[in-house]
């Protein structure tokens, strides 16, 4: 579903990530463990679409969108659930509209978006809060809601960082097995997280763990259950990045991930 | 996005979105005001000024008794003193339908216009002298060598009338367009303050929907129609204003400069407005694509 080819992304302060080759298949969860500055956050943003890679290459279904125009990137982002390191949610409108929103994008009709909101809300959190303007939510209820919205649909891909940062116990069990059941419905999820013990926690649900120092993965290239390149740039490659279809699953090919 | 989550969520703009909305609807309400008023204005400043722009300086009133050939002798005299530029002759049907002509239409004036007859006016001869320096001098011995002619019964000297006329309005349009530049930068800078204000609660919504997967016209186009409704609504809020308001305004103008009041030219007319309201709305549109920043990556 997603591969990162050799991916390096510059920052400011000096390279946030050097060489990433990392692989995410349909129906996997994958965690990727780091200390803080490890460049978690940037390969998810880089994995999500949100920021382009300054080498490699990152394949989506079919296509790399390192080299799609920036017109093409929204039909990609649509087909992803990114919760990024800040939950994003516009303040001024109800928590039942911020994750509307996400459907709405994707076409869906206003009535089957409510619904499919309303069923996400209460999975992740509480369905009390639907109303409730986005701004009058703490951080951490803002993080859960943010998380409803990158799960519902589900899209194809979910791309979640530090999901549960600063969540306590109950929130934590919740946030995971909205993760698990996610990876249940055929998404490829893509989680970072700094905090060890929620990391053996997807762990123990079935996740499989990578870990990511200095911007590098430790132990080489860290790929799934993904096709080879030669699949990626295929002979669908020249289609419009809205027909683009997920790729199967294929042989499990890896190095440098630890046993689930 | 569906066209039904477009206008949905046009119709559902944020608080502080629907203040600046609020304020750019005022702001064409305002902006409206002084582009009619400047239009109608003008209008009204060239009808004064083609009054003006007669040049008429000396008019001397025949008696009844002069022969048709007397008068034109007289005309024919005066085309051929140095200085005279214009010579008319104004029999007294054109000086009906002048007077016909410059009075607005009322209930009250019609029946009154109506009873008059051309035998009322007397024939007169309008002179109209070169300009120069020295021309109120030569305007009143004109004045004096006529009203010494036997046929003459009165003269009058319009020279000094005109002149201050002439001047008010030149003051007037002047300070017309002062108003209006300050009216309008007034308006300008309200409009752009509230677009700046608009673009700011838009800007974390736009930067929510580029992650969503949103197109930046799709991003961009609830405040494109939610801008272009109000400098819809904005334009015609000030057309009825100026629609109502304007004929009281003009008459006061036009009373206290003495002014005779015009028969034409009180209201914009159909297509005047039509192209107000398209101007108004295509502005607002373009405003709103401006208000909507659209950031191709998100920081991370």
């Amino acid at each position: 579903m997603i591969w990162l080819e050799g991916v390096s992304y510059l920052r400011a302060g000096g390279p946030a990530l050097e060489d990433v080759t990392l692989g995410v298949s349909r129906g996997e969860l994958v965690v990727v463990q780091g200390p803080t500055g490890s460049g978690k956050s940037s390969l998810l943003a880089v994995a999500a679409g949100a920021q382009a890679p300054d080498s490699g290459a990152v394949w989506i279904a079919e296509r790399n969108i390192a080299g799609l125009q920036a017109s093409s990137l929204p039909y990609v982002r649509r087909n992803i659930g990114y919760l990024p390191p800040e939950p994003l949610l516009i303040p001024d409108e109800t928590v039942l509209e911020n994750i509307m929103l996400a459907l709405a994008v994707r076409g869906e009709s206003i009535d089957s978006a409510e619904a499919d909101a309303r069923e996400t809300l209460a999975m992740v959190a509480d369905s009390a809060w639907e109303g409730r303007l986005a701004r009058s939510l703490s951080t951490g209820q803002q993080r859960l809601v943010a998380l409803a919205r990158a799960l519902v649909g589900p899209p194809s891909l979910v791309v979640v960082d530090e999901p549960a940062s600063g969540l306590g116990g109950d929130d934590r069990k919740g946030i995971a097995s909205a993760l698990v059941w996610a990876r249940d419905c055929g998404c490829a999820v893509l989680c970072a997280t700094s905090d060890p013990a929620f990391a053996q926690m997807l762990v123990d649900e079935g996740g499989r763990r990578v870990h990511l120092e200095g911007g590098r993965m430790a132990g080489g290239p860290a790929i799934g259950l993904v096709p080879t390149p030669a699949g990626f740039a295929g002979e669908n490659a020249s289609e419009d990045a809205e027909s683009a279809e997920p790729i199967p699953s294929s042989d499990r090919r890896s190095s440098g991930e630890e046993p689930s | 996005m569906t066209v039904a989550w477009i206008l949905r969520r046009a119709r559902r703009p944020s608080a502080s979105a629907r203040r600046a909305l609020w304020a750019a609807a005022g702001s064409f309400v305002v902006l409206g005001l002084v582009c009619g008023a400047t239009v109608l204005g003008l209008r009204a400043t060239r009808g004064w000024m083609s009054t003006v722009g007669r040049s008429v300086h000396v008019i001397a009133f025949l008696r009844d008794e002069m022969e048709s050939d007397q008068v034109s002798q007289l005309a024919d005299l005066l085309r051929r003193r140095p200085g005279v530029a214009r010579v008319h002759l104004v029999e007294p049907a054109e000086a009906l339908a002048r007077l016909r002509d410059a009075a607005r239409p009322s209930p009250a004036t019609d029946s009154w216009l109506n009873d008059l007859e051309p035998g009322y006016f007397p024939r007169s001869i309008e002179v109209a002298l070169a300009p120069s320096a020295d021309l109120p001098q030569r305007a009143a011995e004109l004045s004096r060598r006529l009203r010494g002619l036997a046929g003459v019964a009165q003269v009058d000297a319009m020279t000094n009338g005109v002149a201050r006329l002439a001047a008010w309005v030149r003051f007037g349009q002047r300070l017309g367009w002062a108003v209006v530049l300050a009216a309008g930068i007034a308006a300008l800078s309200f409009l752009v303050s509230a677009v700046v204000r608009g673009r700011e609660a838009r800007r974390r919504q736009a930067q929510v929907l580029v992650i969503l997967g949103e197109t930046a016209g799709n991003i961009r186009l609830p405040a494109n129609i939610a801008l272009a409704v109000a400098g819809l609504t904005g334009a015609f809020v000030a057309l009825v204003v100026l629609r109502i308001a304007w004929p009281a305004l003009l008459a006061a103008v036009e009373g206290a400069l003495g002014i005779i009041p015009m028969p034409a030219g009180l209201f914009l007319g159909f297509w005047e407005s039509a192209v107000a309201l398209l101007a108004a709305s295509t502005f607002g549109w373009v405003l709103g694509y401006l208000s909507t920043p659209v950031p191709g990556w998100v920081d991370a």
